[in-house]
């Protein structure tokens, strides 16, 4: 074994860097995928609200699809206050959801365009908070905004890889459609990322249902390969490690 | 030439009693696909007399808060009376937009 050992990130998302050798590798690209209800974006926002307060390293939360004000209600429930954050500018959060007013109404599209616009976007604000940290939600929204999809494939790579070079660990959600066994709508996803980790809350009898979280790869880490028992507490998301999760 | 004028606040004139049109393209440094965009605009809109359009460019790689602000992060994007399209745009679509943001605006006066 080498004695180089690659820089981590802690998740705050306690339990799971203990199933990943500490943490995301810095500067990594990762997927969290699920089915709708599995907490892919408390846990995502999570990573940003605790790398703020715990880690002291700023982060993006660019939404796609939720409107900020419910995602600062939601989170106030686990005691996670973003607004306090982004006042004293240590979050910002990116509005890019359907519900904003300005946004005109899109009527077609042809396929000659790149994502440079969002990805000036976010860079702009990594500048400004020196953000260490980056989460889109939700990359599948994407799916549904542009048709081409040879395109969207082409440029995620390329804004994934402009904000990972901007010193960022990246965060991207993904949501598995229902029926689907994949990790998302495009296919692609798990290349997009080099780390992969699946939320999942299945039923385990008729009337309960049981959550966990699986860590499906990790480039450059020794990670568990068990399922593993996950729960949505009054502070958030918590991994119990020792735990094998009863659903599998 | 390509004379850039500033995005003002003129959402009064885009929705307002104006009858100029305005049409706004948001391009970046980067997009290969942005200067065709631009041309085919300005050849659409070269047949019609000056004063019934507001041309605007907006580049995004200076201006990344007016692209937030709209929720545009595909470029180019074309952006006519409240609606947009992406892509190197077809003179016939711009023609339509155009037409149907005529038609708005006169609703909007008689009503």
């Amino acid at each position: 074994m080498s004695d180089y050992t690659i820089e981590r990130v802690k998740t705050g998302i306690p339990g799971l860097d203990e199933l990943i050798e500490g943490g995301f590798p810095r500067g990594d690209t990762i997927l969290v995928a699920g089915k709708a209800g599995t907490g892919k974006s408390i846990l995502a926002t999570q990573f940003l609200y605790k790398g703020a307060t715990l880690y002291n390293e700023a982060g993006v939360l660019v939404t796609l699809e939720e409107p900020p004000r419910l995602i600062r209600r939601n989170m106030l429930r686990f005691g996670m206050d973003l607004a306090k954050l982004e006042q004293s500018g240590r979050l910002a959060i990116v509005d890019l959801s359907p519900s904003k007013e300005a946004t005109p109404v899109t009527i077609g599209e042809y396929p000659s365009f790149d994502l440079s616009g969002l990805e000036a976007i976010i860079l702009n604000h990594v500048k400004k908070l020196g953000a260490k940290r980056v989460v889109i939600d939700t990359l599948s929204i994407m799916a549904y905004k542009f048709r081409s999809r040879d395109i969207l494939r082409e440029e995620f790579f390329k804004l994934c890889a402009a904000i990972t070079r901007a010193g960022c660990t990246l965060l991207l959600t993904s949501e598995i459609p229902a029926q689907d066994t994949g990790l998302g709508v495009f296919d692609i996803e798990a290349f997009l990322a080099s780390g992969v980790i699946v939320l999942y809350n299945e039923k385990i009898s008729d009337t309960s249902r049981s959550r966990s979280i699986e860590v499906l790869k990790l480039r450059g880490s020794k990670h568990s390969s068990r399922i593993h028992s996950m729960r949505i507490t009054d502070e958030g998301i918590r991994v119990w490690p020792g735990e094998i999760s009863p659903g599998h | 030439m390509s004379e850039k004028t500033e995005r003002t606040e003129d959402e009064e004139e885009v929705f307002g009693e104006s009858s100029i049109i305005e049409i706004v393209l948001f391009k970046s440094d980067s997009c290969a696909f942005c200067p065709r965009a631009e041309e085919v605009i300005r050849e659409t809109i070269e047949d019609f007399e000056a004063s019934v359009f507001k041309f605007t460019v907006i580049n995004v790689t200076e201006n990344p808060e007016a692209a937030e602000e709209y929720g545009i992060f595909a470029l180019p994007t074309v952006m006519i009376g409240g609606v947009s399209i992406t892509g190197i745009p077809e003179p016939e679509m711009l023609l339509k937009m155009i037409l149907s943001a005529k038609v708005y605006k006169k609703r909007g006066a008689g009503e």
